[in-house]
């Protein structure tokens, strides 16, 4: 594939690809042969994956190869995950920024470990890929942990007053329910961290041995790249859910379901 | 008015939620060693009046007076342990009964504590040791008021302690009530039954539309309202 100090996209590569849509084709054919009614589904992903990779292919190109507009890019990037995250997030008060505080708190502080302590050189072809790591990872956890927090405020509203009434803290009061929210956000990445390599091999690791890297060298940069993942998930996870606790805190050591 | 005859008050309270107005103007004193009723059609306002007691709600406009002093001016933890309130359903929490009693407590609780409260709830000691989610609603229920009166409240709160209940627990409960009334506490009683208010309250005040529109004994209420519409 194209890139700098890559080679250019050849009359062979376009023939590989054309050779891998036989298996598409394979795909379409069981879904005809049992009546799935997935041909059009089918199709419609394989034109979308084509035209988005081409598309994020041709944009990390002009970003390595114009330095500056990696920034603009990273940004971009951490903009379009917290309108994702933010609309998951729908039914809590400033759900977007929230969204936007976790993924570039988690992000930001996960690329100064990695870049500023010189695990990676800082340049775009680094950087570009591994805060896209970083942003969609940090997503998923601000997803999951908001919106799971989100529900047990709302459905255990009378559970939470019974402890305030009960005399204690509203930060005391939803420490089981923001415990809960943070765990379950966290548990795919712990799982599939413990079990790499067991049950399944990670995209990256198969993409570095494709690329022909060592095997050494593919599971040392797996490891590097799991770690930060699961450092800024659990950033993104905590400081979702703590901004989330407080938007349903009031003044006066209560909580407030927003009337909608 | 004497804060220590009347040790809650609320004074022209009102309070908006999504646009509408559930408290106008609520002016009220409850009196120590008495069952005060809140009574009314559902949706007059009476748990909303409640939870500003508890402060649970924090009102637009007016002020809650506990001894004198707005609780806007009180640490909320402190106004939640002198303000004990208990809901329609009880929440317990996963353990023992003695462990929901000691829940959040700060001062150091002894075993003869828990019997006391226990027995002021009407539960014989026995229960301390039942494990908490294997009980009935009424039992459940007077767990909560047991884990309540554990904290030495001034005032107790209850809304609608009773409408998740079968008849004898209902009528245990309010028994339980009026035996509490008489130990110097002072209680508000939140109902949508007028027949109710007569078996438990001294005084009970008619809730209409945000607005206490009628205040008197049970009996005189029932008679100058006898729409069940308005006072069921």
């Amino acid at each position: 594939m194209a890139g700098p100090g890559g080679r250019s996209v050849t009359l062979h590569d376009a023939l590989e690809l054309a050779i891998v849509l036989v298996l598409v084709a394979v795909a379409v054919g069981v879904s005809l042969g049992f009546r799935l009614g997935l041909e059009s589904q089918l199709a419609v992903a394989v034109v979308r994956a084509l035209v988005q990779l081409a598309a994020v292919a041709a944009v990390i190109n002009f970003v390595l190869e114009h330095p500056p507009f990696a920034a603009l890019f990273i940004v971009v990037m951490a903009a379009a995950a917290a309108l994702t995250s933010g609309h998951r997030l729908k039914g809590i008060p400033s759900a977007a920024g929230i969204a936007l505080a976790a993924i570039s708190i988690a992000t930001a502080l996960a690329l100064g470990i990695l870049f500023g302590l010189g695990v990676f050189d800082f340049v775009p072809r680094f950087l570009v890929p591994i805060a896209g790591m970083l942003i969609g990872n940090s997503m998923n956890a601000t997803s999951v942990a908001g919106a799971l927090l989100r529900d047990e405020i709302e459905s255990k509203t009378l559970e939470i007053e019974t402890r305030l009434a009960l005399g204690v803290g509203v930060r005391e009061a939803l420490a089981v329910h923001v415990r809960k929210a943070v765990t379950t956000s966290l548990i795919p990445l712990i799982d599939s961290t413990k079990n790499v390599g067991l049950i399944l091999l990670p995209g990256g690791f198969v993409g570095m041995l494709l690329g022909g890297a060592s095997p050494a060298q593919a599971a040392q940069v797996q490891a590097i790249i799991l770690f930060m993942l699961l450092g800024a998930v659990a950033v993104a996870g905590m400081v979702t859910v703590v901004l989330v606790a407080r938007a349903y805190v009031a003044t006066g050591e209560r909580i407030v379901i927003p009337v909608r | 008015m004497d804060a220590d005859r009347f040790p809650l008050r609320v004074e022209s309270l009102s309070l908006a939620r999504g646009g509408r107005e559930v408290l106008r103007g609520i002016d009220a004193a409850f009196e120590r060693s008495r069952v005060t009723a809140l009574v009314g059609p559902s949706g007059a306002g009476k748990t909303s009046l409640l939870r500003c007691l508890d402060r649970l709600e924090d009102p637009d406009r007016g002020r809650v007076l506990l001894d004198g002093t707005d609780i806007r001016d009180l640490d909320p933890t402190y106004v939640r342990r002198t303000v004990a309130m208990i809901f329609q359903t009880p929440v317990l929490f996963p353990g023992g009964v003695e462990a929901n009693l000691r829940y959040g407590m700060v001062e150091a609780v002894a075993r003869g504590d828990v019997v006391e409260a226990l027995g002021a709830a009407g539960l014989p000691e026995s229960f301390a040791e039942r494990d908490a989610t294997a009980l009935s609603v009424g039992q459940a229920q007077r767990v909560a008021l047991a884990r309540a009166l554990i904290r030495k409240p001034e005032v107790l709160l209850l809304d609608e302690p009773t409408s998740a209940l079968d008849k004898d627990a209902a009528a245990k409960i309010e028994e339980t009530i009026r035996t509490l009334a008489s130990r110097d506490l002072t209680i508000v009683l939140v109902t949508h039954n007028l027949a109710q208010a007569r078996r438990v309250a001294d005084t009970a005040l008619l809730m209409v539309d945000g607005q206490i529109v009628d205040s008197g004994s049970p009996e005189q209420i029932e008679s100058a309202w006898p729409d069940p519409a308005v006072a069921p």
